[in-house]
């Protein structure tokens, strides 16, 4: 890894003054689980990227970083900028670790891990998509480090945890010291994988989401090339209101590590709202989901398997969530 | 902002026993181990939180060295194998490793240990599926697994 300098926030004012002057080169370290790998995959591609641009200039090594974020193909994953500076761990700040709840919803802090979010008790009562997507992460190692925080502004295509607080509505609460706090729905902090449109002197300090309300049902389902510690090749998170006369009032489909950001499939949801959930019209829901998931990424030599697959998971999640009462 | 950078004092409770080290800010907790402290029974593997041979355990939980920057070990109290048994006096885990036939090239050992432990200190009697779970963050090539899952169950009775 490159030489960076190291800050641990005693406290959330303490880690927004010393973000706040140094804003472009510091890089924000939670659990690590992402963030470690890509600046040591950075680190090893560094030397290559070096002898090319000493041809051309001798300049130093802002300008290296630049010839070097170009260079986005040789190292999968890569995000923007892995030569930081500084490093600013925010895992002691007391405050931005736990889930809290009000009448109406609920408050996760952005350091609280997966293990945290599997054992806490007011996620299992009241959003429960949330412990699935949190328990598929990893192995235990990685949720005993990982955080939702991260899981959520690292904006990785194969997130697990991002496309269920996407289907829950979730709000990122963020802070910085110039402007204060502002409320920004995660869908619209999405730019593109890897990047978000979180300001650079921003900690986020709280994902909130609102209680389902009575009846509401959720579900989760991923899938991957082993059953443990392994990349999502694909999930889904359905969120679904049935009302007492049997049509569907709230309809929420996100799916995971299908498309480059992840995102509602308000094409197919909008076929079954409102409606009763007869197969025929299922059968459309999922046809139109896949249709326009292969819109966004285009065909590629996985589609034939992706896209029956994407659709019966769809539909095996719905009809559960169909059954349970 | 290269070579400038100094060492910062790290302070930790290493099995017990409190150890102060200067470590640069780049540094893992798992190079820290190995390269400053000389603990090498916790392996250095993949270097990417996916084969667990550097688990150690960190205030209770099983967490992968690779991923750790040392400095963020600052003040916090971390098991390894060394801390395990003794080779007069074997940890119950290692004997049942040995009776079970658990180790064979011996490289996820230490971590399989580790993983075995954290599981046992939260859950002194674990099920199969909760000891496959327990272990899921830890790679295997030779044994396939299950000697290593008997090991850890007749451990723990």
């Amino acid at each position: 890894m490159q030489n960076f300098q190291f800050h641990s926030a005693s406290s959330l004012q303490d880690g927004l003054d010393y973000l706040a002057e140094r804003a472009g080169g510091c890089k924000i370290i939670a659990g690590g689980t992402d963030l470690i790998p890509a600046l040591r995959k950075a680190d090893l591609s560094f030397s290559v990227t070096r002898q090319k641009s000493d041809q051309k200039s001798a300049s130093g090594r802002s300008e290296l970083c630049k010839i070097f974020a170009g260079g986005g193909d040789v190292i999968p994953m890569m995000p923007k900028d892995t030569h930081p500076d500084y490093v600013l761990n925010i895992l002691e700040i007391e405050e931005l670790r736990g889930v809290t709840e009000t009448n109406d919803s609920v408050r996760i802090g952005p350091t609280t891990t997966f293990t945290e979010m599997m054992e806490s008790e007011v996620l299992k009562r009241c959003l429960p998509l949330l412990v699935q997507a949190a328990s598929s992460v990893g192995g235990p190692q990685i949720r005993n480090r990982g955080t939702i925080g991260g899981n959520i502004v690292s904006n990785a295509p194969c997130a697990d945890v991002l496309p269920a607080v996407l289907a829950l509505e979730g709000n990122l609460e963020l802070h910085s010291k110039k402007s204060g706090i502002r409320i920004l729905p995660v869908a619209e902090a999405l730019e593109a994988p890897y990047k978000t449109s979180i300001a650079a002197d921003e900690i986020l300090t709280g994902i909130l989401i609102s209680k389902l309300s009575p009846g509401t049902r959720s579900g989760f389902e991923k899938l991957g090339r082993r059953n443990a510690l392994t990349t999502a090749r694909m999930s889904m998170s359905v969120v679904l209101k049935l009302e007492d006369d049997g049509t569907i009032s709230d309809l929420r489909i996100v799916p995971g590590a299908v498309m480059p950001v992840a995102g509602r499939m308000t094409n197919a949801e909008e076929i079954l709202l409102g409606k009763k959930p007869e197969s025929p019209l299922i059968e459309d829901s999922a046809t139109l989901m896949a249709e326009s998931i292969f819109k966004i990424t285009g065909i590629r030599w996985s589609t034939e398997y992706k896209k029956p697959v994407v659709q019966n998971i769809f539909k095996r999640l719905l009809k559960q969530l169909l059954q349970d009462n | 902002m290269s070579a400038e950078i100094n060492k910062t004092i790290l302070r930790m409770k290493i099995n017990g026993n409190a150890v102060e080290v200067a470590v640069k800010p780049t540094w893992t907790l798992l190079r820290v181990l190995r390269e400053e402290l000389r603990l090498t029974g916790t392996k250095k593997g993949c270097e990417q939180g996916d084969c667990g041979a550097c688990t150690v355990i960190m205030d209770g939980k099983a967490v992968n060295a690779c991923l750790i920057l040392a400095l963020q070990a600052q003040s916090k109290e971390i098991e390894t194998i060394e801390g395990l048994g003794t080779p007069e006096h074997l940890h119950p885990l290692q004997e049942s490793f040995i009776e079970n036939g658990a180790v064979q090239c011996g490289y996820c050992t230490s971590g399989m240990l580790m993983s075995g432990k954290a599981l046992l200190k939260a859950n002194s009697t674990p099920n199969v599926d909760e000891i496959k779970r327990a272990i899921s963050g830890n790679l295997c090539r030779c044994t396939g697994y299950i000697k290593i899952i008997n090991a850890i169950e007749k451990a723990s009775k």
